[in-house]
């Protein structure tokens, strides 16, 4: 292996993905290629309809792309059926959703209880690590309230706590932060980032929020479908469409 | 997870109830419309649940508890010189015209009992005493059929009103005179209107000494005989047909006349069919609400479902949550459903009106079918969450 296999965390090569019909067809993806490092923050900026959702589930092992292939932490996804692709995401990934997908019916400690348990922990074990990435979100007493009694920026803040409370060593977050506050947004950024920061972790932000920038290690653009640009600086940025 | 999914079930309560509402009422529409149908249907043997014996001799020809097909009195004497009987009764049953005082006339079931016996009176009466059917001219009337042959007249509000005949009233049958010296509580019938008791020789007397009025005897196994062995040995030695009653509860077996008496009404009337569309129609609806309320349960989780399938929730894990969900609200809304039936009918059951007898069949019934509604509710809730994109929970 060299040196470089090492450290890449997520790489996609020559991903196509295309929706509709072949006569009513939407190209998201066309020979896209995408990499981000271990234990590194890669933000993915770009204007909407350019493919960054799609980009994830790609990565995310909830949509297979029609070419190309995809590898995260050494394992190929390509050629994986449903249930193993399944399994991958429980053991790997953390998301935060950009539609914030919280049960309403549950309490908001069980929301952020559900990935541990779907990994099998025992329910006290997954109460006490919710409760304690809870307060570390800065929910502390919302515990037992209803997703539905907090405001937008709560919610997110519980989607968030969710999708780090089983330490996932890809995390994934489709606009975390659109909700939220500019103080609040910043906590939370740093919250995600000090998760980033071990070689066997990785985050993938896709976000228009150029306030959180700063926290990235690399900001990758997106262009009609492809990365366009990788750049090490948010100064360096095309800001124009932002 | 499951802990998980009970929370999710019971975490909206304003949906819950709607959900256990819709289980419940169709649970109890489907218990007490059965409950309904098979209390009609036990009035079609309600002689035997009044006319109590072990057993029952008959005309090998007939079929059922209404259908009697006259004996010769010689038949009796038969019958009681078989090994096992310790006595054996005659007894009279018909349809007669009662010419009441008003000039009325009104169709009455006329039961002839044996004077020495009083085998087939009433079990209960509440006015008079049996013995008084020894004076001459005197039968005892029930309690409701009093209320059907009751005179009319105007009430003090002007409105027409029926007083009900009682102690000491007459009427005639046949021109002969019939005075009332009881009456009884019995069971209402399927047909036939009200029943008037009197002596087996007195009910002749009344039929104007019809050639043949024997139209059953009641039989009594001496201690230590089965009916059952007992019927096998008059049908044997007689060649007339004998049948267990075992009458006030439901008895599957071929010898019981009440099961023959009840298949007779199923096979032979119409009467089955239309009270049974009516069960059936019951029955439809109640699979409709309450799989109606559970689909839309699961289509409301649906997304959230998608969600916990996409962070990596199997299908097994996914499908056992649904179940419990399902088997769950299941459980309860049948426990509602049944007990509010068993309350009705109570209720019901003290009113005598509409008649209700709920086996403990149409409860398991009912549960089998609240259960299998669940499991198909919960098999189609695990088809639409594997068909559905885990992607589609990026979405907005
Ligand atoms: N499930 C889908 N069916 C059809 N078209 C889709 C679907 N998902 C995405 N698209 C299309 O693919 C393109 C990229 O979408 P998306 O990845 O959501 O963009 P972004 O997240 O950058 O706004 C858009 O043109 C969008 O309409
Ligand atoms: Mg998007």
């Amino acid at each position: 292996m060299s040196h470089q296999a090492h450290t890449v965390a997520v790489r996609a090569t020559g991903v196509d993905m295309f929706f509709g019909t072949p006569d009513n067809q939407v190209v998201a993806l066309k020979q896209a290629d995408f990499e981000a490092r271990r234990g590194e923050l890669i933000m993915l900026v770009g204007p909407s309809g350019c493919g960054k959702t799609t980009l994830l589930s790609v990565i995310a092992g909830t949509l297979t792309p029609q070419a190309g292939t995809v590898e995260v932490f050494g394992q190929r996804l390509d050629g994986l059926s449903q249930e193993e692709l399944t399994s991958f995401r429980r053991k790997n990934l953390g998301f935060v959703f950009q539609s914030f997908n919280l049960i309403p019916t549950l309490s908001v400690i069980e929301n952020v209880m559900v990935p541990l348990l779907i990994q099998g922990r025992p329910y006290d074990e997954a109460h006490d690590r919710a409760a304690a990435i809870i307060e570390k979100v800065g929910l502390k007493g919302r515990e037992e309230g209803r997703p539905n009694a907090l405001s937008g920026g709560q919610q997110q803040r519980v989607a968030i706590a969710r999708a780090l409370v089983h330490e996932p060593p890809l995390l994934i977050c489709d606009e975390p932060t659109s909700a939220l506050d500019k103080d609040t947004g910043a906590h939370i950024m740093e919250l995600v980032r000090d998760l980033s920061r071990s070689p066997e972790r990785c985050v993938v932000v896709v976000t228009h929020d150029h306030r959180i920038f700063r926290f990235a290690d690399r900001i990758a653009e997106m262009e009609d479908g492809r990365i366009s640009r990788v750049v090490d600086d948010p100064k360096l940025l095309d800001t124009t469409h932002l | 997870m499951y802990r998980l999914a009970l929370n999710m079930l019971f975490g909206d309560r304003a949906k819950l109830a709607m959900l256990l509402c819709g289980l419940a009422f169709s649970a109890l529409l489907m218990a007490q419309q059965s409950s309904v149908f098979f209390g009609i249907m036990s009035w079609t043997y309600t002689p035997m649940v009044n006319i109590r014996a072990q057993v029952w001799v008959s005309d090998p020809m007939v079929e059922q508890v209404n259908d009697a097909k006259p004996l010769r009195d010689t038949d009796l004497s038969r019958v009681r010189s078989v090994d096992g009987v310790a006595w054996a009764a005659p007894l009279h049953t018909s349809f007669v015209q009662a010419r009441m005082q008003d000039g009325n006339f009104k169709l009455i079931t006329l039961v002839g009992i044996d004077a020495d016996t009083f085998a087939g009176a009433p079990a209960l009466l509440t006015q008079g005493r049996i013995e008084d059917l020894r004076l001459p001219d005197t039968v005892i009337v029930d309690e409701w059929g009093a209320s059907l042959m009751g005179r009319m007249g105007v009430g003090p509000d002007g409105k027409p009103r029926s007083t009900p005949l009682k102690v000491g009233d007459t009427f005639e049958i046949n021109d002969i005179q019939a005075r009332i010296v009881g009456i009884c509580k019995v069971k209402r019938a399927f047909t036939g209107g009200p029943f008037v008791y009197t002596t087996y020789d007195r009910a002749k007397g009344y039929t104007l000494g019809a050639r043949r009025t024997l139209s059953f005897m009641l039989v009594e196994p001496q201690k230590g005989v089965t009916p059952t062995e007992l019927c096998g040995r008059i049908e044997r030695e007689t060649g007339l047909k004998a049948w267990t009653s075992d009458t006030v509860i439901w008895n599957w077996g071929e010898r019981s006349l009440a099961r023959n008496t009840f298949w007779w009404f199923w096979t032979n009337t119409g009467i089955p069919f239309s009270f049974g569309t009516a069960v059936l129609l019951g029955l439809f609806v109640g699979i409709a609400i309450s799989g109606q309320t559970f689909y839309s349960f699961v289509l409301e989780n649906l997304k959230y479902f998608a969600a916990i399938k996409a962070m990596g929730a199997g299908m097994g894990v996914i499908a056992r949550m649904l179940f419990v969900q399902a088997f769950t609200a299941g459980l309860i809304g049948f426990g509602l459903g049944a007990g509010m039936a068993q309350a009705i009918g109570r209720a019901m059951i003290e009113k005598g009106m509409p008649p209700f007898v709920m086996f403990p069949q149409i409860l398991w019934a009912t549960f089998a079918l609240v259960l299998g509604i669940s499991f198909v509710s919960a098999v189609i809730g695990i088809i639409k969450v594997s068909r559905v994109d885990a992607a589609s929970v990026f979405r907005g």
